[in-house]
């Protein structure tokens, strides 16, 4: 496995996600990231993973046995459960754009390879912590629904491993459906390549904030999107729509460009302006760069709260 | 700069093509796969589009290169080189052909023809040689190879129009034998006419010499209207014993515009006697019938005139109208028969054209008067003496008929046999077993010919239940055959007469050929063949050439002068053989001794109605036949006259066009692979 010594986080492994890409089994990829992104982090991974013990009360028919305190019974000879100030895990679910535009890769690598990739890392991760995965991947609708369950992880890089960009995407209708989903409050991460204007973004997941959910975007973005180095005229087709349009690409390459940067200027501003966590993806970046700096933006947010 | 093949220009079209593709196709070569065109889509499309160009120095090349082959293939010659080698210089010789049938005569055409003449007279220089044909009908070389233009100019001034219809054929040979005989270099053919298609029958052998030229100098009219009379048709009736005519006469309109209220009038002798009023509508033909006319002479000429339009000549149309002469028929019966005669009489007596004034005789008592020349003797199954058959030779050799019905009694004697085809012998009985039949019918003879066509009469309708064998006579000549092969009908020419026998009865007796429907045509054509019966010709046409031996068939010899209609005076020769060019329109009278000088015949002559259709052709048909290469335009007759040579030299341009392209395009590839580096 290569490194790539270009990172300036001192002690990261960074792997080419290209490399990573060969590798077929998504949970080696994950851990493999995963694992050697903590150890050279040298800080615990189990921050806000909390125990903290509430009350005893007395134990009625149908309450789990090994909840039941028997130090105290040894003590008491009665029967009291333990209650705690609450769940120590959360629910964790990764939404994953799966429309045909994620299917596009410049140099081999799709942007769904890299957004497969990185789910699965954050899965991983999040498993680690012992808090409940789930997972939703959607276009125009949703494709496949993973309820959040500790034990979900296997499904979830099971389902991740077989998705493929089949149709065009929406995100309005979707993230309506995903809100009805996700009853309870928990971290959502929602990877993307983001064709909408902002504005329209920001009202698609509104009925998820408004539930009170955690929102993470990863903007996954190829390297061909973002810098637009083609050379010849050709005529572009649209890999959603299947249009076409001429285009000679040194006569607008600038004004694209600017848009583009435009487009992700408008997004960051907005999301942040909400409270959500916006991180721009190039595919061509190795994955554990991504997660180092989404988990800093994360621990930075966490504090600031 | 012209072009010989202009359509190919339409590729000029194609020089669009580089444009095109240096704007718009290089953008499409190939497609490329796009997450989205969000972003590409709100860049304005027109920035995309109209890229500008770049390398303009190719663009340049390559549209010049297109347009030059696209030139050289649409074959560009310079008029300006067109002048043939062989006009530079030298002597000509000009044949002016002068147009003057009657329709020149329409409004100003011969004034404007003779102006053209005179002027190409002036055209010539001191070393040309001119000469001038006028023709219609016929030609006429007015004046021969010369450069006194002095003479030329006299010749055209004292021309004068004539009554012919124009023919090209001939005039245009005649040029060209001029011209074959002329040593001088340049040979030229000046054709002033109106260029009637009617005076036009395809090129028919017409060549002029190689390298002459003809230049066609067309008269015309743009709008015509002309109105003629066509020929008339006269109708032969019998009135309380006068002969009447009827006639109709036609009008044509060779005008675009109909005519209401044309009077057509019928004058006789000179005299107007009927006025009748039609309508004709453009482009068409009507008819008028005027009432009868009773002939109250042997002769009597009479006139179909119309109002004067702009063509006066075809206006009147002259004809004679003779009195029916009926053929003196002396028909000699079988003595003590009642019936012998009847059919052959009954089928004489209505004939109509001739009539046959029909005299029943004994053959032992024929007179004088009998045996006219000219009358006929029908010898109906009666035996003939020695005496009897002496004077009927005599009759037969100053131009008689003869027919002998030889039937069960009819008999010639023997030692005059040289004067008839055959002598009847035995009788052939053909009552038992198939009766005969008429078959070997000679077609091609006179008697038989009218019978030729299909559904023209059944001979093989009649039953011939017996006839005699004929013996046949040196110099006889079968016209018909029994179905056993016997002779039916039998010829011999006597002298200037025909002596004819038939072999079975022309009554019921042994055959019912009498009751068929054939009988009464052949009959007929039996008596007007032996008294060399003629319709006479009611009018000839100008052009046409007058004998008066047929004519005047009885003293053909005697006419001595012939008086045109404008009072020319034409001496015959007295020995005969002497013939008459018809050259004027009106009536022609023929003098002869015996009446002392005074008129024996007259004829009606009319203008060719052909002539009057004023519809023009292409002059250039004419010289393109007449030279045998096609004349474009008005520089037609240059174009005719170039070389091969020359032809070649004026159209090279496209050589070199083709050479240039193919510089531009070595050009454009050095200078793309440099630009593409």
């Amino acid at each position: 496995m290569s490194s790539s010594p270009t990172s300036a986080i001192p002690g990261a492994r960074f792997v080419d996600p290209k490399v990573l890409a060969r590798i077929g089994n998504l949970e080696l990829v994950a851990r493999s990231v995963v694992d050697g992104f903590i150890n050279g982090l040298h800080r615990s991974p189990y921050f806000g993973a909390s125990v903290d013990f509430a009350e005893h009360r007395g134990y009625v028919p149908g309450d789990d046995i090994r909840r039941v305190d028997w130090r105290l019974y040894a003590r008491t000879d009665r029967y009291y459960i333990k209650e705690y100030e609450a769940d120590s895990n959360s629910n964790f679910a990764v939404l994953l754009d799966v429309s045909r535009s994620m299917g596009f890769g410049s140099e081999g690598l799709t942007k769904l390879d890299y957004a497969r990739m990185l789910a699965a890392c954050l899965t991983y991760l999040v498993h680690r912590q012992r808090d409940r995965v789930g997972f939703v991947a959607f276009d125009s609708d949703i494709v496949e629904f993973v309820p959040p369950s500790a034990k979900h992880m296997d499904t979830t890089l099971h389902v991740l491993d077989r998705l493929k960009p089949a149709r065009p995407g929406s995100i309005r209708e979707p993230m309506n459906k995903i809100a009805e989903h996700f009853g309870r409050r928990g971290l959502l991460v929602l990877v993307s390549d983001l064709y909408e204007e902002p504005d329209a973004l920001l009202e698609a997941i509104g009925p998820l904030r408004f539930r009170g959910h955690d929102m993470i975007v990863f903007h996954v973005m190829d390297r061909a999107e973002l810098d637009f180095e083609y050379a010849d005229p050709s005529a572009f087709e649209d890999l959603e729509s299947g249009e076409q349009i001429p285009i000679v690409p040194e006569a607008l390459a600038g004004q694209y460009r600017d848009l583009v940067q435009a487009h992700i200027t408008g997004l960051a501003e907005r999301f942040s302006a909400n409270r959500i966590d916006y991180t721009l993806v190039n595919t061509s970046a190795p994955l554990d760069h991504a997660l180092f700096s989404y988990l800093s933006t994360r621990e930075r947010l966490m504090r600031t709260r | 700069m012209s072009f010989l093949t202009p359509l190919f220009l339409i590729g000029l079209a194609g020089l669009a093509v580089p444009v095109l593709l240096h704007l718009i196709q290089r953008e499409r070569k190939q497609v490329v796969q796009f997450p989205s065109l969000m972003f590409l889509r709100r860049i304005p499309y027109q920035s995309v589009r109209r890229r500008r160009i770049r390398h303009w120095l190719l663009l340049m090349m390559r549209l010049a290169a297109l347009a030059l082959i696209v030139f050289a293939f649409a074959r560009p010659f310079f008029r300006g080189a067109e002048t043939p080698a062989s006009a530079e210089g030298g002597a000509r010789e000009v044949v002016i052909l002068v147009d003057r049938s009657y329709s020149m005569g329409y409004g100003d055409r011969w004034a404007r023809a003779i102006a053209e003449a005179r002027k190409t007279v002036d055209s010539l220089t001191p070393s040309d040689r001119g000469t001038i044909v006028f023709f219609g009908s016929g030609t006429d070389v007015a004046l021969r190879s010369t450069s006194d233009k002095g003479r030329l100019q006299s010749t055209l001034a004292s021309a004068q129009l004539s009554a012919g219809a124009t023919h090209y054929g001939p005039v245009l040979k005649l040029a060209g034998s001029i011209l074959a005989e002329s040593t001088l270099p340049r040979r030229e053919v000046v054709l002033v006419s109106d260029f009637q298609r009617g005076g036009w029958r395809g090129a028919d052998g017409v060549r002029l010499p190689d390298g002459a030229v003809l230049e066609p100098k067309p008269i015309g009219d743009a709008d015509t209207a002309n109105v003629a009379v066509t020929p008339v048709a006269i109708e032969r009736s019998t009135f309380s014993d006068q002969e009447r005519v009827t006639v109709t006469a036609g009008v044509t309109n060779h005008g675009a515009k109909a005519l209401d209220g044309v009077d057509v009038t019928l004058e006789v002798n000179g005299r107007p006697i009927q006025t009748q009023r039609v309508r004709i509508d453009a482009n068409a033909s009507s008819s008028t019938t005027f009432a009868p006319v009773t002939l109250t002479a042997a002769e009597v000429r009479a006139t179909v005139r119309l109002g004067d339009d702009a063509m006066t000549r075809d206006n009147a149309f002259h004809f004679m109208v003779a009195a029916g002469r009926p053929v003196r028929t002396v028909v000699a019966n079988r003595a003590g028969s009642r019936d012998a005669g009847l059919y052959i009489g009954r089928a004489l007596a209505v004939g109509e054209t001739p009539r046959f004034d029909l005299t029943p005789r004994d053959a032992e008592s024929l007179t004088a008067d009998d045996l006219q020349p000219g009358s006929i003797v029908v010898l109906n199954d009666v035996p003939v003496s020695s005496s009897v058959a002496e004077r009927l030779t005599r009759h037969v050799e100053r131009g008689g008929g003869l027919l002998i019905v030889a039937s069960q009694r009819g008999t010639w004697p023997q030692e005059r046999a040289a004067s008839v085809p055959a002598i009847p012998g035995e009788p052939i009985d053909r009552t038992r077993g198939q009766a005969g039949r008429l078959v070997g019918l000679e077609y091609g003879h006179p008697v038989f010919e009218p019978f030729r066509a299909p559904r023209s009469g059944d001979f093989s309708a009649a039953r011939f239940y017996g006839y005699r064998a004929l013996t046949m006579q040196p110099g006889a000549s079968v016209l018909a055959r029994f179905d056993d092969g016997s002779p039916a009908l039998v010829e011999r020419r006597v002298g200037s007469g025909r002596v004819l026998m038939w072999a079975s009865s022309l009554d019921l007796e042994w055959n019912d050929l009498a009751v068929k429907p054939i009988f009464l045509p052949f009959v007929h054509q039996l008596a007007r063949y032996l008294a060399a019966y003629r319709e006479p010709e009611p009018w000839l046409t100008v052009g046409e050439v007058l004998d008066p031996s047929r004519t005047l068939a009885g003293h053909p010899n005697d006419i001595r002068t012939v008086i045109s209609p404008s009072g020319q005076r034409i001496a015959l020769d007295p020995e005969g053989g002497d013939v008459v060019e018809l050259s004027e329109q009106g009536f022609y009278e023929l003098r002869a001794q015996a009446t002392g000088g005074g008129p024996a015949a007259t004829v009606a002559a009319n203008v060719d109605l052909s002539e009057s259709d004023l519809t023009p052709m292409d002059p250039r048909e004419v010289a393109a036949a007449a030279t045998g290469r096609p004349a474009d335009g008005e520089g037609g007759a240059q174009t005719a006259e170039m070389t091969d040579a020359t032809r070649e030299a004026t159209q090279r341009v496209w050589w070199y066009m083709l050479f240039a392209a193919a510089i531009f395009l070595a050009a454009e590839t050095v200078v793309s692979n440099r630009v593409t580096k």
